[in-house]
Formats: structure tokens, C-alpha cells, sequence
């Protein structure tokens, strides 16, 4: 899994050595690289979105970086704000960046003519909204729901498919019901299968579990789970709750429209699960510290770097005292 | 995507929009038949009162240059002819009934009565010579028998032995003839100066029907016209006789001799539709008739002379009353092209709502994978099923209100749905373009590209251009053939649109400036309902264009009638003087003056004297009025008549007088009247005394008692009467209804000027669209607040939490949409006063007026302002009503919605 720092890291620092020479140079550029995130299903490069107002640009995303492979199950946590569903719109072909790259399954998702995009809409993506109620229309019933994308995809809407979804994801019952009468948990679930309807490769989650109580969140994250293990279909979940960011494998934090941190879980020899915070350094080798630790060091506006054999010290810009190590 | 469940799932917002198509596809089928069935009714009403002369088609031949018919044949060939050169607009409007009074034949004109073989000479006679098709079918012999063939005879006549071979010709006489001209049965009469006949009466006949239009046409063969001879005293009688079909053959150029052929119009045939294609079908048939070579009469080419005249005055009947006519359609299709605009514009305003309810759904869809086409196919086809059904309803039930079929009552629905389905198709497009299902309006905001401002910019420029250029060129005067001016209707069009554009960019700038204000005082829900109306994100353009047209037509539509019913009002004031009036050419005695004022209602009478008198000794001659002024201002008090203070020139036994200016230069000068007085001019009277006399030169009015003054005493010729409710009969009756006496009051008057035709018409037709627009200014209102009404609930909601009230929210809600319709209200009513300005020229309602200018300026602020007021109230009472409902919903579900 390419998932650390290390690995985006574009070239090795030269450290101190001799500069290359200008025929060296030339020779570096024209030997052919292996592009960024060749292989991942989904990719952002310096993902940049930027909605403008009266004279006023906000820029939600500002050159994200974010590398997700497929039949991964990750979250992504971040405050309000910090542009984790303008970066769901961006996946799920919803909204267009404003500039970098964002590919998903091999389809550039800046360059996608309206027919690419309802294409991608139809077979690649599928998507979950937080509002139980946004997801399903409240005059169909859960099987006709599930049949709605197929039929809009001018796919056969075959009743069996959409009946074996229902039951892959516990909710067989609730074919013929309403929206109505269904809990929260069973609409989400409904939600997911018809996310699930059209044999997408991605899903997207935004708070699927936002409105629901424990036992409700438990059950739909599971049936996500489900859908990640049984149909190899990736999921990206933004949550924000711990119930499912501590079960992923991976959590990708966002803050101010970047990716900062991602915490990589792992089973330990006990069967324990060990959970590491890493942070994200980018391809030009911009890194987020974290708040935490700049200000118990008292760090601000610039620090002091250090190239040791096997890692980076950073030193608060102060007068050396001596013997810091 | 299934329209039906769709439908099913809104059926509320889809009935709305259904009555709102059914509605609109009534008025627009129902209103213009009911207005093109009023306008045939006033052109019937015209043409029955016109006589069959005028009206009818009267060709002439004169026998003297053309030959001659001798046989009833040749007539009924001459007939036949005429109808086939008819041009077919002409032709459809012929009589062709069974009562037709369609004839032919020949009548001689002039001709005197030289004499009597026998006893009982009479002077100053004339009797000409007829034979008419039909009349023998429409008179019966009251004495004697009909008139046989002619024959010669040998008689000689008195005076003139050496005449020979005189024609006889049996002829029949109308009864009251014989006996006013003394001519009974069996008298022969010698006919003519010269190339003498005689003419044997052989029976006395009466017409069947007096009323027949045919005898419109041969007034003088049953009715004697006597006329005074010139320079004498005597009469001279004129009859026309009816004589034998076998006389056509002795009928010659002898006698001044004319055929004649009647095509009689039906007067229901005339339509206001198809008027304009008779008057050129008239024009056409004259040409075609002065070089008509194949008619019954024989043609010389070498006279020179048309062969045939056509005498009809329906052209000018029906260019009349086109002109009149012109004026009613103008403002009818200027009201109409509102009330139709406002239609359209609610009807769109109902398409959004839907379209704004279905938008989840279809958002979802689109956004789970449906094309745009699929999403525009599925609500507009909702919009569809919604819509058509109520269309052909109300196109059926528009068949319905009696009246013509015009194209309008067709194109009109069709229209109506086109715009409403291609407005829910655009809308659609355009709302689901971007499947996004968050439309980030909290953080995007769009300012106007500076090319839609320009493009605004050239609409108003455009529209001030306009209307200068209407009132600098003014319309063509080619309406009849041409229709309606089109830069007529642009005008208004554009000035609506100009204002519109107006309103919506600036009406956020003065209601800063309120805002300013109340952000200083304490209450807070003012300051945030002006600033979410100045932020003006509740309501969208389309509420603006369906009210500042709705406000523009009333406000045009109440001017209007306002200037004119005042005019109306004037004009009758004009024609009576006071609230009524009685006048005679003689002195009205004393115990009528005293019948008059007992009459019920009277409550002042102002004796005056009005005759013409002698200026000084010469040849000049003046109106002079003898009456009280003071009396007469005090019964004009309260009416828009108006009379100058009496003169305060010298006291009686001196007779002050006013003067017209043309008199001016008079100071004291001797007047012939009843007594020869001497008056002194005590001031200038400028524009005559409208109601008492016409006269606004060589005018004099004197004191009544003037007569008295000058040692005679005083005279009454007419009273002018103040009072309520006299009754015109019971006035005339206390006259004596002596033909002599004429008697006028003031509400007979107004009744004469309002009865004219087609004023009935223009005054519904404001009324009805006036409150057709009220309802739909209440409609818009109330949809533009429900289409926002989700947002508007969560935003109230959260201030609710914060502590605001219910009647508070409700009067946020009131207060945010207020501002909107108070200054939509303030440019309709401005742009409604200024466009009788603009259209000033354009439309002139003389003919509805008494022949009085109806003028743009001056005219009452009043009813326009309470009308603009009123519909303002309305809209703002859909406000409230709305709020009132919305208020009922608990906070919790609202807070919850999408949430």
C-alpha cells in the first residue's frame, strides 16, 4: 500500500551533495517516470476547487493530495468546513475542480464531456447521502427504489438484482415499504443498496451514519463493510463519527482543504488493533505539523530543519542553546 | 420516471396549475368573443337605426343617355348582372331572405301636372310615373282597381289641340294623396310641359306594412312631400304614382326617366370582422360599375358618361362606426394584452411551483444517473398532463359565452400551453443542468454580467424611444387597412418591461436606506425583514413582471374611464345647464313655471331669457342671455359647470351686461330686444355659458330683470332647474308635453352620451380585466411565497429558536415581501398615469365623449391610487394570508425538513 508520506515523497533530497549538472538535468527529465498514482483507483493531485462570490473567492479545496486503492474502505474525517463533502461532489462527478487532477477508475473527472459525466454517474459511482430522506424517493417503495438508477441507466431493472442487493444488505423485509416505514438505519441501507444498483466500482458515503442512533450506525456501517468485502466495490466514507472511523484501515484527515494526516490501523501479533498517526507530506514536499506540537514547542513562522541519517529534526527558530539532541 | 406518479405525488401544486390553465384559456377564449359580439351588437344597432336607403344598394340609370327597357325581362337580366359583378364580400352581406325587399324599376322625376282633362284644376302639382317590382304585393287596393296597360288616345288637350297621339297610362294613387291633392278616381291628369301624357287614376291603394323597408326606398309613392315654393306661400305637392308593368313600354327619355335596381343588405351579415372587406368590396363594385359594357343598359362609349350610379351610403355608415371602433379595440386589446401577459406570467409562476416541488425528485434522479432530457421529459410531462386537460376545458367552455369565433379564441390556448410547457422545459434545463444536489447558494452568489445590463440598458432606451417617437409620428391613419397600429402595442409593451427591468435593479437601493433606519431603532423584526427583502433573495423577477403589468393595466384601465366618465359627465353638464332644463322659443307662461316647480325632486328654478337681439340700429345681431347669475352659481355649485360672477357695473335702473370678447370694444351700446334698452358693458364673458347657450361670440348676458329695467317687463323662455332625481317625464308632463317645449335633464343627457355603442364595452371590459388582475395579483403573491416557502420556514424557524414569536414571524414574513409589491405598486401606478400621456395621440375617445376632448391631464389622481393601493392591499393580503398558514407548523418538523 503506497499510503505513506515516504512513498509520496517525489524524489529522494539530495541532501548536501554537488548540484547536477545541466546534461544530467536534461538526461533526469527525459527518462520516463512512472506517473503519480498510476495504479491508484482513485486519484487527487493538487486538487484545487474554488467557488467565487462577490468578490470574495472561497477556495473549499486547496491542492489536495489523496491516493486510494481499490476495494479500499477508508473515512475521512475533518472539521466543518475543511471541504470534505466539495471533495465527495468532486468524486461522486457532482462538481467540477477548479484545477489539479482527480481521476477515479481511470476517468479524469476534469475532462469529462456531460455524456462522460452521466456515464460516470451511472456505472462508477454511487453514492450516500446523510439525510435518510434525501436518498429515497418517499413515494417509492424500497425496491422500486432500487430499481430507479437502473431503469434511468436504461439497464434492464431486473427485480431479482435488486431483491438480492436488498438482502446482501439485511433489509429483504423492507422491499415493498415505503421510506415512511422504515427506521433511519433500514432507509440508509436502502440507500446503500441503490447506491449499490447499478454495479458501481466506488461508493460514496457522506455521514451515512450522521443521523442515526448507535445500534442504527453499527448496522449500516456493517452493510457498507458488507458491500466493500463481498462486491470489491471501494468505499470512501466522510464521517465523522468514531464508531466508523476506528473500524476503517485507514482514516484520511482533512484540514483547510489539504490532506494533513492519515492514521493506519493494523492488527497487532495480540490481535490488537494498533492505530498510527502519520502526516502527509506532499509531492513537492510540503508537510502539516500538527497543531498540537507546534505550539507546545512554541513554533511559529519558521523552523529549523535538520537532515539526520534517518529522519528530519525540527527545531523551534531559536538561538541554539547547546546540546538540543 | 413516471409523469403520472409524479402527478399523483403534487397534485396540489398541479391543480393549482390546472385552474390557473383553465381560467386563463377562459378569459382568453371567452373575453374576445364577448368583446367582437359586442362590437357586432353596437354595429347592428348602428345599422338598424340607419335607413334602408342608406344602407342598401341603390344603382341608377338614367334612360335618357342608355336606351331604354321596355320589359320586366330586361330588368330582372339587369338584376341578375348586378349580382354577378358583386365583388364577394359585397355579395355575402345581400339580403337573400324570404323578406328581402330587393326590387327594380323605373321612375320618372319631376314631373309636373300641366293640367286635368275635366274639372278641378290645381296648381303646384306633381305626379312621376313608377312601375316597381313587388309593390303590387305590397299595397292593397282600397278603392277603385289596378292600373291596365297604356294606350293611346285621340283626346286632345285644352290649350294645346295640335298635340296628337298622346300615351295614356293607367295609374294607381296611395289614398292620402288623393285626397290632399284632390286628384279621386277616374281624373286625368296631363303629365308634362312638354312631349305631354296623361295619366287616368284608376285606384287608390294603402300600404300592407308601413314599416317595410321597401318603402324606405318609395317613400314617395305613398307619402305626398309638400314644399314650400319659393317667394310664395303656396305648397307644391309631390307624389309618385304606381302604374302598370305594360307601361315600361311607353315609359321613355320623354319623361325624366331613371331605372333603378335595390340589392338590400342584411344588416346582421355586416360584421365588425368583415365591415372593412364591404367598405373596399363598395369601392370595388363602383369601379367595376362606371365601366360596366355588359349590363342590362345599353352603354354608349361614345357620351361617355358611367352608365350607372351607385347610391348607397353604408361606406360611410361603416367607415363611422370603424372609426369609433378602432379607439374600443385599441384599448380593449391593450387591456386584454395585459390581462393575457399576467395569464401567462401566473400561469409560469404555477409552472415554477411545481417544477420547485419536484425538484428533489428529479434532482435525485438526475443525480443517481437520469440525462437532462429524461428529467425535462419527465416534469414537463407532468406539467403536460396537468396543463392540457384544463386547456381543452376551458377552450370548450369558452364555446360556451355567445359570441364570434375569432382567431384569438384558437391561438390563444394554444399559446398559452406553448409558453407554459416551453417555460417548464427551460426551467427544468436550466435547473438541472448541474446535477450538483447542493447548489451552494450560500456561498455563490451571481452579479449581473455587464452584457445582461447592457442588454437592459437598450430595452429601456429602447422603450423611451418608442413611446417619443409615438407621440412625435402618431399611428398611421391607414387602420382600416391595415388593423391596429403594431407600434401601438410594442409601445406599452416595452415601457412595461422598461419599468419592470427599472423596479427589479433599483428597488434594493431605497429600501437600503430603510433599512439604515431601522437598524437604529429597537425593534428587531423590521430591520430583518427589510434587510432579507433588500437582499431579495424570496422573490425572483417573475413576481415583478406579472404585477407591474397587472397594476399598469388597472391603473391605465382606471384612468382612462376616470377621464372619460368625467368627460361623459361634462359633456351632458354641456348639454343641459343644471340638473335639467325647459326651453321654448315662446314665453313660458306663469302657471307652467309654478306646474315645473312642483314637479317631485325640483328645488330651484333660475328663470332666463335667451333670444337674439339688435345691436345699436345696424345689421348685427347677438345671443343675449337675460338671467340671474348669482342664482345660476349657486345651482352650479358642485357640478364642473361653471358661470361668471354678475356684472357689478351700475345699479337698475342701468343695465350692466357681459360682453363676449369679441364685443369687447362695445361700452355702451343700445340693444333691440324685447324694448329697446340701453346697456352698459360691465366685464368680458370668455367661453360662452356652456348649457345655456352654445354661443362663445357675439354673446351678451344681461340681469333678468333687464327688460324691466328698460320700462317693459320680465320674459322667461327657459328655466333652469337644480334638484334630484327629476324625473325627464314628469317634467314633460307638467309641460304639457307640448312638442314646442323642450325638455332636458341632466340624466337623460349622461344616459344619451353613455348609450352610444360600444361605450358599454369598454367600461365591462375595464371592469371585468380589473378584477380578473386583482385575483391574479392575490395568485402570484401567494404562489411566489409558497414556491419559497420551505427556505423561509427553516430560516423563521431558527429565529424562532432565538426567541422570535409567531405573529412576529409572521409579520417578517409580511414585511419581507411588502416592500416588493409597494414599489412594484408605486412604477405600475406612475407607468399607468404616464401611459395615457404616451398613448395620448393614439387613442382618441371623442367619439365617447359627447364629441368632447377627452383630456390626458387633469383627470382625478384619485381612483387610479386607491385602485394601485387596492391591489397592493390585495397582494400584500396574500402575504398574510400565507403567513397565517405557515405559522402553524411546529418548529420541530420544520427544523427537521432536509436537515
Amino acid at each position: 500500500m503506497n499510503t505513506s508520506g515516504a512513498v509520496n515523497a517525489p524524489r529522494p533530497l539530495d541532501g548536501a551533495g554537488d548540484a547536477p549538472t545541466l546534461s544530467e538535468l536534461e538526461a533526469q527529465a527525459g527518462r520516463a517516470q512512472p506517473a503519480f498514482g498510476e495504479h491508484a483507483h482513485i486519484l487527487c493531485d493538487n486538487l484545487v476547487r474554488i467557488y467565487k462570490t462577490e468578490g470574495v473567492e472561497v477556495v473549499a479545496l486547496q491542492g489536495l493530495d489523496l491516493l486510494i486503492e481499490k476495494g479500499e474502505l477508508i473515512a475521512i474525517v475533518g472539521a466543518s468546513g475543511s471541504g470534505k463533502s466539495t471533495l465527495l461532489n468532486v468524486l461522486s462527478g457532482l462538481d467540477v475542480p477548479t484545477a489539479g487532477i482527480a481521476r477515479v477508475a481511470g476517468t479524469d473527472l476534469l475532462a469529462m464531456t456531460a455524456k462522460d459525466r452521466l456515464r460516470y454517474r451511472r456505472e462508477v459511482v454511487g453514492f450516500i447521502w446523510q439525510q435518510t430522506a434525501r436518498n429515497l424517493l418517499p413515494y417509492l417503495t424500497a425496491r422500486e427504489n432500487v430499481r430507479l438508477p437502473m431503469r434511468l441507466a436504461g439497464n434492464k431493472a431486473r427485480v431479482a438484482h435488486a431483491d438480492e442487493l436488498l438482502d446482501l444488505l439485511g433489509v429483504a423485509y423492507c422491499a415493498d415499504r415505503r421510506p415512511s416505514e422504515m427506521s433511519g438505519g433500514e432507509q440508509q441501507r436502502v440507500a446503500i443498496a441503490v447506491a449499490l444498483a447499478n454495479s458501481p466500482q466506488v461508493i460514496l458515503a457522506d455521514e451515512p451514519t450522521g443521523e442515526l442512533d448507535s445500534d442504527n450506525s453499527e448496522q449500516v456501517f456493517a452493510a457498507l463493510r458488507r458491500a466493500n468485502r463481498e462486491l470489491g466495490v471501494t468505499a470512501v466514507i466522510v464521517t465523522h463519527d468514531a464508531l466508523v472511523s476506528e473500524q476503517v484501515d485507514r482514516t484520511v484527515g482533512i484540514r483547510d482543504g489539504r490532506t494533513s494526516s492519515e492514521t493506519l490501523r493494523r492488527a497487532s501479533s495480540d490481535g490488537e488493533i494498533i492505530a498510527e498517526e502519520y502526516a502527509v507530506l506532499d509531492r513537492v514536499g510540503r508537510l502539516q505539523l500538527p497543531r498540537d506540537f507546534t505550539s507546545a514547542l512554541d513554533m511559529e513562522r519558521r523552523v529549523r530543519l535538520e537532515l539526520e541519517r534517518d529522519h528530519i529534526g525540527v527545531w523551534p527558530d531559536r538561538p541554539k542553546t547547546g546540546e538540543d539532541e | 420516471m413516471n409523469p403520472l406518479l409524479l402527478l399523483k405525488v403534487h397534485r396540489g401544486a398541479a391543480a393549482v396549475l390546472a385552474v390557473l390553465a383553465l381560467s386563463a384559456t377562459l378569459l382568453v377564449g371567452a373575453l374576445p368573443r364577448t368583446f367582437e359580439r359586442s362590437y357586432d351588437e353596437a354595429l347592428h344597432g348602428v345599422l338598424t337605426g340607419t335607413a334602408a336607403t342608406l344602407k342598401d344598394l341603390t344603382i341608377t340609370a338614367p334612360a335618357g343617355f342608355v336606351g331604354q327597357l321596355s320589359t320586366e325581362q330586361e330588368f330582372a337580366a339587369g338584376d341578375r348582372h348586378f349580382r354577378e359583378v358583386l365583388p364577394p364580400a359585397l355579395a355575402a352581406v345581400l339580403d337573400r331572405g324570404p323578406g328581402s325587399h330587393d326590387h327594380y324599376g323605373a321612375k320618372t322625376t319631376g314631373t309636373p301636372v300641366a293640367g286635368r282633362l275635366g274639372p278641378g284644376q290645381r296648381p303646384y302639382q306633381y305626379v312621376d310615373l313608377a312601375w316597381l317590382s313587388g309593390m303590387d304585393r305590397r299595397i292593397r287596393y282600397v278603392a277603385g282597381s289596378p292600373p291596365g296597360p297604356p294606350r293611346s288616345t285621340s283626346a286632345r288637350l285644352p290649350g294645346s289641340p295640335d298635340v296628337q297621339d298622346l300615351t295614356l297610362f293607367e295609374v294607381a294613387l296611395p289614398e292620402q294623396a288623393s285626397k290632399m291633392m284632390g286628384i279621386p278616381i277616374g281624373t286625368t291628369l296631363v303629365l308634362g310641359n312638354s312631349s305631354p301624357s296623361l295619366a287616368k287614376v284608376t285606384g287608390l291603394y294603402a300600404p300592407l306594412d308601413r314599416r317595410d323597408p321597401y318603402w324606405d326606398h318609395n317613400h314617395d309613392t305613398i307619402v305626398v312631400t309638400a314644399r314650400r315654393v319659393p317667394g310664395s306661400d303656396a305648397e307644391e305637392h309631390h307624389i309618385t304614382a304606381f302604374t302598370s308593368r305594360e307601361s315600361l313600354t311607353a315609359l321613355n327619355e320623354a319623361r325624366s326617366l331613371d331605372y333603378r335596381w335595390v340589392l338590400g343588405v342584411d344588416g346582421a351579415a355586416v360584421t365588425a370582422r368583415n365591415a372593412p372587406d364591404v367598405i373596399q368590396g363598395l369601392t370595388d363594385y363602383l369601379r367595376a360599375l362606371v365601366t360596366d359594357t355588359d349590363g342590362p343598359v345599353r352603354y354608349n362609349a361614345q357620351v361617355g358618361v358611367a352608365p350607372y350610379r351607385l347610391n348607397t351610403a353604408l361606406s360611410d355608415v361603416l367607415k363611422g362606426f370603424l372609426d369609433r371602433l378602432t379607439t374600443a379595440q385599441t384599448l380593449l386589446i391593450l387591456i386584454l394584452g395585459g390581462l393575457i401577459t399576467v395569464a401567462v406570467g401566473v400561469l409560469a409562476l404555477a409552472v415554477q411551483l411545481l417544477a420547485e416541488r419536484m425538484r428533489a425528485a428529479l434532482a435525485l434522479a438526475r443525480a443517481r444517473g437520469a440525462s437532462l432530457g429524461r428529467i425535462v421529459l419527465a416534469g414537463t410531462g407532468v406539467v403536460a398532463i396537468a396543463l392540457v386537460p384544463a386547456v381543452l376545458a376551458g377552450y370548450g367552455l369558452a364555446f360556451l359565452v355567445p359570441g364570434p369565433v375569432t382567431p384569438i379564441v384558437h391561438i390563444g390556448p394554444l399559446l398559452i400551453t406553448l409558453v407554459a410547457l416551453a417555460f417548464a422545459a427551460a426551467r427544468l434545463a436550466t435547473s438541472h443542468r448541474k446535477p450538483l444536489h447542493d447548489r451552494r447558494d450560500d456561498v455563490v452568489a451571481r452579479r449581473p454580467s455587464p452584457r445582461r445590463v447592457a442588454l437592459e440598458a437598450l430595452v429601456v432606451v429602447l422603450a423611451l424611444a418608442g413611446a417619443y417617437l409615438l407621440r412625435t409620428r402618431g399611428l398611421t391613419t391607414q387602420t382600416l387597412r391595415q388593423g391596429a397600429d403594431p407600434f401601438l402595442m410594442f409601445v406599452p409593451a416595452a415601457l412595461t418591461l422598461a419599468a419592470a427591468l427599472i423596479t427589479l435593479r433599483c428597488y434594493p437601493y431605497p429600501l437600503r436606506l430603510v433599512v439604515w433606519a431601522a437598524a437604529r431603532a429597537r425593534a428587531a423584526v423590521p430591520f430583518v425583514g427589510l434587510t432579507l427583502a433588500a437582499r431579495a433573495q424570496a422573490v425572483t423577477a417573475l413576481p415583478v413582471l406579472i404585477l407591474l403589468p397587472a397594476l399598469t393595466v388597472s391603473v391605465y384601465g382606471a384612468t382612462v374611464s376616470g377621464a372619460l366618465d368625467s368627460t361623459q359627465r361634462v359633456a351632458a353638464w354641456q348639454a343641459t345647464g343644471a340638473a335639467a332644463r325647459v326651453e321654448s322659443a315662446a314665453e313660458l307662461p306663469a302657471d307652467l313655471v309654478e306646474r315645473v316647480r312642483a314637479v317631485p325632486g325640483v328645488r330651484t328654478l333660475v328663470p332666463a331669457d335667451k333670444g337674439n337681439a339688435q345691436i345699436g340700429l345696424g345689421g348685427k345681431t347677438a345671443t343675449v342671455i337675460a338671467m340671474d347669475l348669482d342664482a345660476y352659481r349657486r345651482i352650479l355649485s358642485g357640478t364642473p359647470l361653471s358661470a361668471p360672477p354678475p356684472p357689478a357695473g351700475p345699479s337698475a335702473p342701468a343695465i350692466p351686461a357681459l360682453v363676449s370678447p369679441d364685443l369687447s370694444t362695445l361700452t355702451t351700446f343700445e340693444l333691440g330686444w324685447h324694448v329697446r334698452m340701453k346697456v352698459t358693458k360691465a366685464g368680458i364673458i370668455r367661453g360662452g355659458l356652456p348649457g345655456v347657450s352654445f354661443a362663445t361670440s357675439n354673446l351678451i348676458v344681461v340681469p333678468y330683470d333687464a327688460s324691466k329695467r328698460a320700462g317693459f317687463r320680465t320674459y322667461a323662455n327657459m328655466l333652469l332647474i337644480d334638484g334630484d332625481g327629476i324625473d325627464g317625464a314628469k317634467l314633460r308632463a307638467a309641460v304639457g308635453d307640448r312638442p314646442d317645449v323642450l325638455v332636458w335633464t341632466f340624466d337623460e343627457s349622461l344616459r344619451k352620451v353613455t348609450g352610444t355603442p360600444l361605450t358599454g364595452t369598454i367600461m365591462t371590459g375595464f371592469r371585468v380585466v380589473t378584477m380578473a388582475l386583482a385575483g391574479y395579483a392575490l395568485l402570484t403573491v401567494i404562489i411566489a411565497l409558497i414556491i419559497g416557502a420551505a427556505d423561509r420556514a427553516r430560516a423563521l424557524s431558527y429565529l424562532r429558536t432565538l426567541g422570535l414569536s409567531e405573529r412576529q414571524a409572521a409579520s417578517l414574513t409580511v414585511l419581507e415581501i411588502s416592500p416588493l409589491i409597494l414599489l412594484t405598486a408605486v412604477a405600475g401606478l406612475l407607468l399607468g398615469l404616464a401611459l395615457p400621456s404616451a398613448l395620448g395621440s393614439a387613442i382618441d375617445l371623442r367619439a365617447y365623449a359627447g364629441d368632447l376632448a377627452v383630456s390626458d391631464t387633469g383627470f382625478g389622481l384619485t381612483a387610479p391610487i386607491l385602485l394601485a393601493a387596492g391591489l397592493a392591499a390585495v397582494s400584500v393580503l396574500g402575504a398574510f394570508l400565507h403567513a397565517g398558514f405557515g405559522a402553524r407548523r411546529s418548529l420541530g418538523s420544520v427544523l427537521r425538513v432536509g436537515e
